[in-house]
């Protein structure tokens, strides 16, 4: 098992450093050349003054999803909350009564 | 000790299959129709897909790999002979390892049809570099049969077992359907690139690794009651 | 429940108050301007998403080696908030790609293990539901699986080439953008906490449910 868990270690590092290799990964097709990957961010007032690009559908709808998600998944916990909690009762009072 | 049990488990799953040969057929012909389908909705005018041949092999791969794993089980589960293996005086682990043996030569038997059946449908030179294409699927299919024999011996006594095995699986093996396609793809393509095919094959390897490291440790925690 | 949760909870709400107050006051990114600020939402997510994968894979680690059933409802809650942060991320994301990347969806090796990792909660969910006895074994194993995957879906993003930002942007924030983000993310943790404490509880009912029948038939 030791054994093994070494191996594991060193083929996980032995293939990061392979995957070093350049250029074999499929491109990106969109119409203007990709983006640069992104190493830092820099506030907008660091660079000359550039057109606002028109996200706000972009925005508003990942907020809102956000916010429709969670809101949702705790509706839903709090349902199933209340449906056990009024079995558990249910169950609670019929031993009680059956005496079982 | 432990190589012993190995090849008793696998001697054993030889023996009965030879019989009937029901699973390696079924198998055998479920891929081949599998390709067809393939070939007949993506093949026009006889002109196949630019580079289709590895995503293709590789799906026959999987669903023939998912098929034979669920029969191989279900083999197990009607004659409860996976009950008797757990309680024979065997290391659990050996018992994993003889059984995905048995899978992966029952894949790799399917995959001798399977390659010559798509490099002719789809147009793939695919014996131009005949080691690192066994490489190739030799490391793929072992690293899928790792993950899958594990599930499926997991998935014996659950409910709605056949439809749970594929969605347990895919997404699990999906890193080693990805290097697989990947490394055949670089392997078919019209300039043969080894590094970039060295490096989907490390990374198979790594996965492979991964994969039967993490189910030889939880074989015994998951087959107990 | 803790005595601490209703004021714990209160205070997370408040927190989600004034979060966007803190978001809309930060800056603007200089080359993706509004839309950057999904960020806000996008990379808390993305940890809460990654850390409920950890938290489920030691969890279930502990459950296969030592059976204990605590472990279990840990296990089954923090796959639960897998799903929903997963697709929160994977939503949130797209939609910010769209506008700093041109396109909603890219194959790379981050986005790809995501996607991978989140269907495998989703497998998780599904096993538990329709498995019948023994599956949670089984999927103690396969949250094992998924846990093994996240450190890949971290470092991918540094390794590989991909128009996702690595992995420096977070240490190297200029305060300005580092505040809201902070805020927002302890705003997530401890929300991450919140449901994961009630999850459990539903686990905790549901199996005093279940040992009231065993009695009653017995």
């Amino acid at each position: 098992m030791k054994l093994l868990k070494s191996m594991v270690v060193v083929t996980v590092l032995l293939a990061g450093s392979a995957a070093r290799h350049p250029s074999y990964d499929a491109s990106v097709h969109a119409q203007q050349p990709p983006p640069q990957q992104q190493d830092e961010f820099v506030p907008i007032d660091q660079l000359p003054p550039q057109d606002q690009l028109p996200a706000a559908p972009m925005l508003v709808g990942a907020y809102s999803f956000v916010a429709i998600a969670l809101f949702a998944y705790l509706v839903s916990l709090a349902r199933r909350l209340t449906a056990v909690q009024h079995e558990l009762e249910r169950l609670e009072g019929d031993v009680k009564r059956g005496g079982a | 000790m432990f190589a012993h049990i190995v090849w008793l488990v696998l001697r054993k799953d030889f023996t009965i299959e030879v019989r009937s040969l029901e699973i390696a057929y079924t198998t055998l012909f479920f891929a081949i129709s599998c390709v067809l389908v393939f070939a007949f909705a993506l093949v026009q005018e006889g002109r196949a897909p630019e580079g289709g041949a590895a995503g293709i092999l590789w799906i026959a791969i999987a669903f023939s790999g998912t098929l034979a794993l669920g029969r191989t089980f279900e083999r197990e589960r009607q004659a409860e002979t996976l009950r008797a293996l757990l309680l024979a005086p065997a290391a659990r682990p050996a018992v994993y390892v003889g059984k995905l043996l048995g899978i992966v030569v029952l894949l790799l038997a399917a995959e001798l049809v399977l390659v010559p059946l798509v490099a002719l449908l789809f147009q793939a030179a695919l014996f131009a570099h005949p080691i690192w294409l066994a490489l190739i699927l030799l490391t793929g299919t072992i690293g899928f049969a790792a993950v899958g024999t594990l599930f499926a011996a997991m998935l014996v006594r659950a409910r709605s077992r056949d439809v749970l095995l594929p969605v347990l699986l895919y997404p699990i093996t999906v890193p080693v359907i990805i290097a697989g396609v990947r490394a055949t793809g670089a392997l078919v393509a019209p300039e043969f690139d080894a590094g970039v095919l060295r490096v989907w094959l490390a990374l198979l390897v790594c996965f492979d690794v991964v994969f039967l490291t993490l189910a030889l440790w939880t074989f015994e925690p998951l087959m107990t009651d | 429940m803790p005595k601490s949760f209703i004021p714990a909870a209160l205070v997370c709400g408040l927190m989600f108050a004034m979060a966007p107050i803190l978001i809309a006051n930060a800056p603007y990114e200089s080359t993706m301007g509004l839309v950057q600020k999904i960020f806000y939402v996008h990379l808390p997510s993305a940890w809460m998403f990654l850390l409920g994968a950890i938290i489920g894979g030691i969890a279930s680690v502990r459950y296969l080696f030592r059976g204990d059933p605590r472990q279990d409802r840990l296990a089954w809650a923090a796959a639960e908030l897998v799903v929903l942060f997963g697709a929160i991320t994977l939503v949130t994301g797209p939609l910010w790609a769209r506008k700093a990347w041109g396109v909603w969806w890219q194959w790379d090796v981050r986005l790809t293990a995501s996607l991978m990792g989140w269907m495998v909660a989703v497998a998780y969910m599904l096993l538990r539901k329709f498995g019948g006895p023994g599956s949670d074994k089984l999927a103690a194993g396969l949250a094992l699986f998924g846990m093994a995957n996240v450190p890949f879906v971290y470092i991918s993003v540094n390794y590989w080439r991909t128009i996702h930002p690595t992995t420096n942007v977070v240490p190297t924030l200029p305060t300005s953008f580092g505040v809201p983000l902070w805020f927002s993310a302890a705003t997530f943790l401890l929300l991450f906490m919140l449901l994961l404490r009630m999850r459990i509880r539903l686990e905790e009912q549901r199996a005093r449910v279940d040992a009231l029948y065993l009695s009653m038939d017995a």
